[in-house]
């Protein structure tokens, strides 16, 4: 399948970008469409420790108690439309038939009695695990020990072929570069990882979840860089943890959205993962709606942008929570009340035509919270956007101007502006700018300097990435 | 855009961080610390300001006028505890500790190039990622750390069976098990691995860590003693090493690792 590059973006002008409306729509599942002037509210859980020992164990946390607890809420709460997500636990991806299938088939039958009883539109995210481990091989037939990246595809068509409406992935590839360059503060080195080798690696992945969306009529969603700029957004943390500089978070987070712009470049039509923080880049360049997550995801993540992130949002999340009881129902029930109560004020502020505004007092409470918040604003997330389709068909140029981009808006705000950096902060920033400047022009080259660089990196092994 | 000029940001948000901000500088700290004596105070500075280059010619200097063990405990040891307390204060990140670990192991081998006999460890650990689980991150910090410490690690890498970790536990004999594991349902194999480890006649901490991994799950299994930090790893190693066992460290968990959460 041809990648189709984005070399121009979707929207004219970052105000046009709002939540609730995508320029590309899209329809799924029980009466569910996304990004068409309202927010969704979409759920994610966690089985209890011990749910996994064996399928009907699991199916019966899945599907009897966490799926209904959530129906039964979203009625109580009069919620009109809600989003289910799935993030699979290894097993189910180790042993798609026996534990991935009947909490699929499970979830969607539940679903479609409420669909039909309460007539609430209703759809369910699937995101398959990625197991893959760079050490035994990212390329099917490559790993001979568990035959992960067969399972990975196979749990892909599982999902599709047993009630999912939409497919998501939290793709792997490069982290065993990003993860050795991040403990570096090797800037170059992350892009390598992400910028370059995982954008590799969902050019190989993606297309096969598009096809297998397409065969089976259902959507595929997009994806997220949890597995590398979300590490740096935690490692970098609030403002008690010191284990790297909120400016190298912020870098990274801006040269992910380069690869995480792959899927949809693949053809997947969005919503993208809502922990991929990196969705209003990615939106203001495609147009395609996008899932996210923040204040009403405390349960997960204690980010620095809890307001911020719902700016641009057409689905939003509590990320995820572990089943467990608390005094307003379960768990899975009491954050459904967060997020459905978060979407119904954005839906009120859309009727009442005051959505620009909400959108304003969002970014406003926690542009200045952290480098990473303040390129993410709307407005910056934008011209981030602007500099990867500049560059839209050569991954390693437009991650490099990515992150360029970011780092330069984080210098001028720093010395002219409100955003303030510690010392530490500003001292990662120059060395990010000068290593950045540094970097050959041309991919070719690039790819050789870094393959020489990297070549010791426990993991690593170009031949996942046809290098 | 809404126009944000007028906005107080101080009554919307507090940088606690900037605040507390350090005025000192790893040089003015670094020079209460280290030694006097020329080839040892090179050794120590090139740990903590991070001069690779430097430290194959320096550690040579030293070994001209130094045993090897001295070398490692008042100068690449001593190196480390700068780092630490750099560290501790703030000055320093994590990515420091992590260079200036790498720094100092490398002049570590130079010294055991030189001894007659095995380097005195001071206790050896075997690591692992539960099983089904790929992220590790967390276990390479940590195994840096206990290293750079004097530890000896066995590290079985991630996404490990049950049944590889009692095997290695069985053959290594160590000290200290860890386990880490970003998940519910691979944490999952920690109270296995303990109940299968007891059947043996095992008893030794078993310090378990990750995202999903909080301490009143790690304490509901016999030998398991939290970790809410790579950090910490070292503090209770080195309890371990002075005679503390698990039932000990838990119930000092709060002191041994206060300073460093």
């Amino acid at each position: 399948m041809a990648i189709k590059r984005y070399t121009r973006m979707e929207y004219g002008s970052p105000d046009e970008m709002v939540f609730g409306e995508a320029r590309y729509p899209v329809s799924y599942g029980l009466g569910q469409t996304v990004g068409a002037g309202v927010v969704v509210p979409e759920i994610n859980f966690a089985p209890r420790p011990g749910a996994e020992k064996n399928p009907e164990s699991l199916r019966r946390e899945y599907v009897d108690y966490i799926t209904k607890d959530i129906l039964d809420r979203a009625i109580t709460l009069g919620f009109p439309a809600v989003q289910l997500e799935n993030e699979h636990i290894f097993q189910m991806v180790n042993e798609p038939q026996r534990y991935e299938k009947p909490v699929v088939a499970g979830q969607k039958e539940m679903m479609q009695n409420y669909h039909d009883e309460y007539g609430i539109a209703l759809s369910i995210r699937h995101t398959v695990a990625d197991p893959r481990l760079a050490e035994e091989g990212l390329r099917v037939g490559m790993d001979k020990k568990h035959s992960y990246p067969e399972k990975c595809v196979e749990s892909i068509e599982v999902a599709a072929e047993n009630g999912a409406d939409l497919l998501s992935i939290e793709s792997t590839g490069g982290k065993e570069v990003a993860d050795y360059a991040i403990l570096r503060q090797d800037i170059r080195g992350w892009l390598f990882g992400i910028g370059y080798l995982g954008s590799i690696d969902m050019a190989w992945i993606w297309p096969q979840i598009v096809d297998i969306a397409k065969k089976n009529k259902v959507r595929a969603g997009g994806d997220t860089n949890c597995a590398g700029a979300n590490t740096s957004m935690f490692m970098a943390g609030g403002y008690l943890d010191r284990d790297i500089p909120r400016t190298f978070a912020a870098v990274t987070r801006a040269i992910a959205s380069a690869k995480t712009l792959v899927a949809w470049e693949c053809g997947a039509t969005g919503p993208d993962k809502d922990c991929g923080y990196e969705g209003p880049i990615v939106k203001a360049i495609a147009g395609k709606p996008t899932a996210q997550e923040g204040k009403n995801c405390q349960c997960a993540h204690a980010d620095l942008m809890g307001n911020l992130i719902a700016q641009v949002c057409d689905l939003w999340s509590n990320e995820s929570v572990e089943y467990h009881p608390e005094f307003g129902g379960s768990s899975v029930q009491c954050w459904l009340g967060s997020i459905g109560y978060e979407a119904a004020l954005m839906n009120m502020a859309k009727q009442l035509k005051q959505d620009r505004l909400l959108r304003d007092l969002y970014m406003a409470t926690d542009r200045y919270r952290s480098p990473e918040a303040f390129i993410l604003a709307y407005d910056n997330a934008y011209k981030v956007g602007q500099a990867i389709v500049e560059y839209g068909n050569d991954i390693y140029l437009r991650s490099k101007a990515a992150g360029m981009t970011a780092a330069r808006l984080i210098e001028e705000e720093n010395k002219s502006g409100k955003l303030r950096l510690s010392k530490h902060e500003q001292d990662m920033l120059r060395k990010i700018i000068t290593d950045l400047s540094a970097l050959p022009e041309e991919e070719g080259r690039f790819q050789e300097m870094c393959l020489k660089a990297y070549k010791d990196v426990p993991l690593f092994n170009p031949k996942n990435y046809e290098l | 855009m809404l126009d944000l000029k007028s906005v107080n940001f101080d009554r919307v948000l507090r940088r606690y961080d900037i605040q507390m901000e350090t005025k000192e500088s790893p040089e003015e700290l670094a020079a209460r610390m280290v030694p006097k004596d020329p080839y040892l105070r090179k050794v120590v500075e090139d740990v903590v300001f991070m001069r690779s280059k430097n430290i194959t010619e320096d550690v040579g200097s030293a070994l001209k006028n130094y045993s090897p063990e001295e070398v490692i405990e008042h100068g690449l040891i001593k190196g480390m505890d700068v780092v630490g307390e750099l560290y501790g204060r703030g000055i320093y990140y994590l990515p420091h500790v992590m260079v200036a670990a790498e720094v100092m192991d490398k002049g570590v081998k130079l010294c055991e190039f030189q001894m007659k006999g095995a380097r005195e460890t001071r206790g050896k650990v075997v690591m692992h990622v539960a099983e089904g689980d790929p992220h590790d991150i967390g276990k390479n910090i940590a195994a840096v750390l206990l290293k750079s410490n004097g530890y000896t690690v066995v590290d079985m890498g991630r996404d490990v069976s049950i049944q590889d970790v009692i095997t290695t536990v069985e053959n290594e004999k160590p000290a200290i098990l860890t386990g880490t594991a970003l998940m519910t349902t691979t944490m999952s194999a920690f109270p296995k691995i303990s109940e299968r480890l007891r059947e043996r006649g095992i008893n030794i901490p078993f310090i378990c860590a990750g995202g999903a991994v909080n301490r009143a799950y790690v304490e509901s299994y016999p030998m398991g003693v939290f970790a809410a930090k790579a950090i910490q790893g070292p503090a209770l190693a080195n309890k371990t090493m002075e005679g503390y066992d698990w039932r000990r460290l838990r119930e000092n968990w709060d002191k041994l690792t206060a300073a460093k959460e």
